[in-house]
């Protein structure tokens, strides 16, 4: 990467050799190869830079080129965001990714030009579920007066007020001893981060109700990318959309290798649950945060998408 | 380039006297406006970089430390320590061990415990013959303690730097261990050097007396339990205890002793936000100045050229030890730990070294630096406890760097001594 | 310069006061954050950030406090020295940076003030700039008090050396 004439620097809060920073590095390859030598892309992984909210900052104001980031942090500045952070907005994996990739995906990332950014593609940040240490969930009845380490987020608070239980925000590397201990009763998260954080050790009962299919999206700041030329912007882009069938297969591969090595532990997993009742739960969220024409104008495009 | 600027303006705001925080800050500000970036990032660091949440703690064990020095809970836990170990050669220097024993299981700052022990211990020993020196030296080192026995909020800036993923109750339980060791090679050398000097004994005071001072302290020791039963069993979180500690400090001040006068609150209050605006501060500008390093690629850097010099583990550990201890020498600890985490913790890592076990090296490490010239706080706390000047102190003060480096060098190649306790938890 | 030596004690005195009742405050805060959850078995969700931001307020203004009793941290080695005219020099050179430090915090606070007073703050539901008023406060008075130590010396004062305990009302 030394020998670029421009080495773009990207955030991302994962370590080195999670899938999305993996993609971003891939995805500097291509731009390397496909500009003769002149752009590459150098990761700054593990969080370097800050965390998310002070990369996306960064990111505005032309301090670093590009970062990948969640949604999440984005529900309070673009409206337009807290659509796919809906809990059960998307039916399967498969149909965020039909979404995403059609125009209510479209619609999104264009919404970042108006915050001094471009959305280049969007990554997958897998399906998150309940886990516990108190007893398998397979209704929503069963999650009454628990208590769940949430990220500090009103939507995230307000779904699980919804489902009855007691949202906890808690620093994340208080969440194990605090679920050992019986602070807190449980956490929500992915398999991957439900491996990766030894979670699994002290609450053995993974429900799969994926109530949040929440995509990731990797974005650029408008001041570098307008310091592209137009074919340059155009690799750029192309660069980026080619590096998510490579960002899927990685999180794929690495979804299975932490649910065998979940598994392997003897983690009871809950599968045959009912979600219409967690759904049905959700009809007051919507009505809190699905308030403008636009919003439920998408909200409905997502539900209609195939 | 940019390096040098950074550096360069560091250095010279440093030698010129500029609080260490502004140190930090106008350096990075200087070197971002050299980068011809928006300077904008360095505010923003220096906002982020203390609302953190976890870092309420700092405060809140420094508030209860200095509510337990102003309400009389400090004094009655050295008396006790009295009753235990005053008869034994040396008596006062194993008491001085034993008393930073019992404080830093109550507070986390080595500043704190040197100046409460330090205050209580320094005239007593002078007092009975010992050498003045010998009385800062061994209420200096042993202060170290404080920051290896749990609750050791430098233990979550730690943690924080790291990413705020290393859990705090781990690192907490990976102290216990180092400091008792500290605290018994501590007591050795204070009895060599008492054999040496001839220094006197005093008689047992008795068992009867040692209930009765057991009583006396019995609320500060309970605090101890409190903390650690809290946590356990779930009803606090490692670092809500701190608040807990300040709670129960009040309480056993205001109603238990009825020691702690409505001014001695109001000043302990203020004394607790003046040491910790100071330290979020520098922990703040260091975040902007961390930034800068990572920007600039530093840690990339360093971990390349270590693995260049060699790929043992021992000698890179070594290494890392060595360069800590140079660095603690001329910097505070607070901010030293959010500087070299992210440079040093991926290079140990790479190495196989646990993180929680890294964690309680770069605190022991950092925490003899507190201890050394030329800017160790708690070595100046100690001589301006005893009034006498710096040099003297550290003309005779190596048995007892020795003993430190000895805990060193043990911790740092036998990582069971920190990773086995915090294990039997899991 | 005794009038406003006496103006200017009084303020750091007041922002004292604020923050050490800050500090007491985020206390009872967190106090109540445990006592809810355990005792009560019921979260309360702003605690969190509305502690952060009162620890905010109290680090700014107590570091301000700071530059004007001298008790920040600091490295005195080269200034045994040099000889006093010199030092003087040194200080007010010292003085100056942490001055322009202050005038950053007020001018880039501000402007990340600015920048995110759209956003709504998770847990408290106020606007994101007040996520940046006590870094903007805290730089005003770190300019101010800086300012005044520079005037004392040239009008020929004593101020406060950091690392030393002086009086200087
Ligand atoms: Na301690
Ligand atoms: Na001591």
């Amino acid at each position: 990467a030394a020998a670029c004439e421009v080495t773009l620097r990207s955030s991302d809060t994962h370590p080195e050799g999670y899938p999305t920073v993996v993609a971003v590095q891939k995805m500097g390859e291509m731009l390397e190869e496909r500009t003769g030598g002149k752009l590459c892309i150098e990761v700054f992984h593990s969080a370097q830079l800050g965390q998310e909210k002070d990369t996306i900052e960064q990111t505005q104001f032309g301090v670093i080129d590009m970062n990948r980031v969640s949604l999440g942090p984005f529900n309070n500045i673009i409206e337009e965001t807290q659509v796919p952070s809906l809990p059960f907005i998307f039916r399967s994996t498969d149909h965020m990714h039909r979404v995403m990739d059609g125009p209510v995906g479209q619609q999104i990332l264009d919404a970042f030009s108006d915050h001094d950014l471009v959305g280049l593609a969007f990554y997958d940040g897998g399906s998150r579920s309940f886990y516990n240490s108190q007893r398998p969930i397979r209704s929503i009845e069963d999650l009454a007066g628990m208590k769940f380490r949430v990220m500090q987020s009103d939507i995230f608070v307000d779904m699980v007020s919804a489902l009855g239980a007691n949202a906890t925000p808690m620093p994340y590397g208080e969440v194990y001893s605090s679920i050992q201990t019986g602070v807190i009763d449980g956490a929500e998260n992915n398999w991957p981060s439900y491996d990766s954080s030894g979670h699994f050790e002290v609450a053995q009962y993974y429900t799969l109700n994926q109530h949040l299919i929440v995509p990731e999206v990797l974005v650029m700041s408008k001041t570098s990318f307008d310091k592209l030329s137009a074919e340059e912007q155009d690799i750029v882009r192309q660069a980026a959309r080619d590096s998510v069938p490579v960002m899927r297969d990685l999180w794929q591969e690495r979804e299975k290798v932490s649910e065998q090595r979940v598994r392997d532990a003897g983690v009871e997993i809950i599968t045959d649950i009912d979600k219409t009742p967690f759904i049905e739960a959700m009809v007051p969220v919507y009505q809190k945060y699905v308030t403008s024409p636009k919003l439920q104008q998408m909200v409905a495009d997502i539900q209609a998408t195939e | 380039m940019e390096l040098y600027v950074l550096f360069g303006t560091f250095t010279f705001l440093l030698l010129i006297g500029t609080p260490v925080a502004f140190c930090l800050g106008v350096s990075s500000f200087a070197t971002i406006a050299y980068l011809g970036l928006p300077p904008v990032v360095v505010f923003q660091r220096l906002n982020s970089g203390v609302s953190v949440f976890a870092l309420m703690a700092i405060p809140f064990f420094i508030y209860a430390g200095d509510l337990m020095v102003r309400g009389d809970i400090a004094r009655r836990l050295v008396a006790l320590a009295g009753g235990f170990v005053g008869h034994l050669r040396g008596g006062l220097g194993q008491v001085n061990v034993l008393s930073s024993v019992m404080f830093g299981g109550v507070s986390g700052s080595a500043a704190a415990d040197a100046s409460a022990v330090g205050g209580l211990m320094v005239p007593q020993m002078k007092e009975r013959g010992y050498d003045t020196d010998y009385a800062v030296n061994i209420t200096v080192v042993s202060s170290i303690i404080a920051l290896l026995l749990p609750p050791s909020h430098n233990m979550i800036i730690y943690s924080i730097a790291a990413g705020g993923r290393i859990s705090i109750a781990d690192l907490f339980t990976a102290g216990i261990i180092p400091g008792f060791l500290l605290a018994g090679l501590l007591m050795v050398a204070a009895w060599g050097m008492a054999v040496r000097k001839g220094y006197p004994t005093q008689p047992f005071q008795g068992v009867r007396m040692l209930g009765t001072l057991f009583v006396s302290a019995a609320p500060g020791l309970i605090l101890v339990a409190i903390i650690f039963g809290g946590v356990r069993s779930g009803v606090f979180t490692a670092s809500e205890s701190s608040n807990i500690a300040v709670v129960y400090a009040l309480l056993v001040t205001f109603f238990v002793y009825r020691s702690l006068s409505w001014h001695d609150f109001i000043e302990a209050t203020f004394a607790a936000v003046r040491t910790t605006a100071m330290v979020l501060m520098v922990i703040g500008c260091a975040a902007a100045f961390g930034w800068l390093l990572a920007y600039t690629r530093v840690p990339a850097s360093m971990v390349a050229l270590l693995q260049g010099v060699s790929d043992n583990p021992i000698i890179i550990l070594l290494l890392l030890n060595l360069v800590l201890l140079i660095l603690g020498t001329f910097m505070d600890m607070s901010p030293l730990i959010v500087i070299t985490t992210p440079i040093f913790l991926p290079v140990a890592t790479a190495f196989g070294v646990d993180p929680v076990h890294f964690g309680v090296i770069l605190i022991l490490n950092l925490g003899i630096g507190l201890c050394t010239p030329p800017v160790g706080a708690v070595l100046f706390v100690g001589c301006a406890v005893g009034r006498i000047p710096v040099w003297d102190a550290v003309r005779t003060i190596w048995p007892f760097y020795g003993a430190a480096l000895v805990t060193l060098m043990l911790v740092t190649y036998i990582p069971a001594l920190s990773l086995w306790l915090p294990s039997l938890f899991k | 310069m005794k009038t406003i030596a006496l103006l200017t004690g009084r303020l750091a005195r007041v922002a004292l006061w604020v923050a050490g009742i800050g500090l007491v405050l985020m206390t009872v805060l967190i106090a109540a954050q445990v006592f809810w959850r355990y005792v009560l078995n019921d979260s309360i969700i702003w605690t969190e950030p509305a502690s952060v931001m009162i620890m905010g307020w109290f680090i700014f203004l107590g570091a301000a406090v700071g530059i004007r009793e001298g008790y920040h941290l600091s490295f005195d080695v080269l200034l045994y020295v040099v000889p006093q005219r010199i030092k003087l020099v040194l200080h007010s050179i010292s003085d100056l940076a942490v001055a322009g430090f202050g005038v950053g915090m007020i001018w880039y606070g501000w402007q990340l003030a600015e920048k995110t007073a759209g956003n709504k703050l998770p847990g408290l539901g106020i606007s994101g700039a007040f996520d940046f008023a006590p870094i903007v406060a805290g730089g005003v008075l770190i300019v101010l008090f800086s300012t005044e130590r520079i005037a004392r010396r040239a009008a020929g004062l004593p101020t406060a050396r950091f690392g030393e305990e002086a009086e200087i009302d």
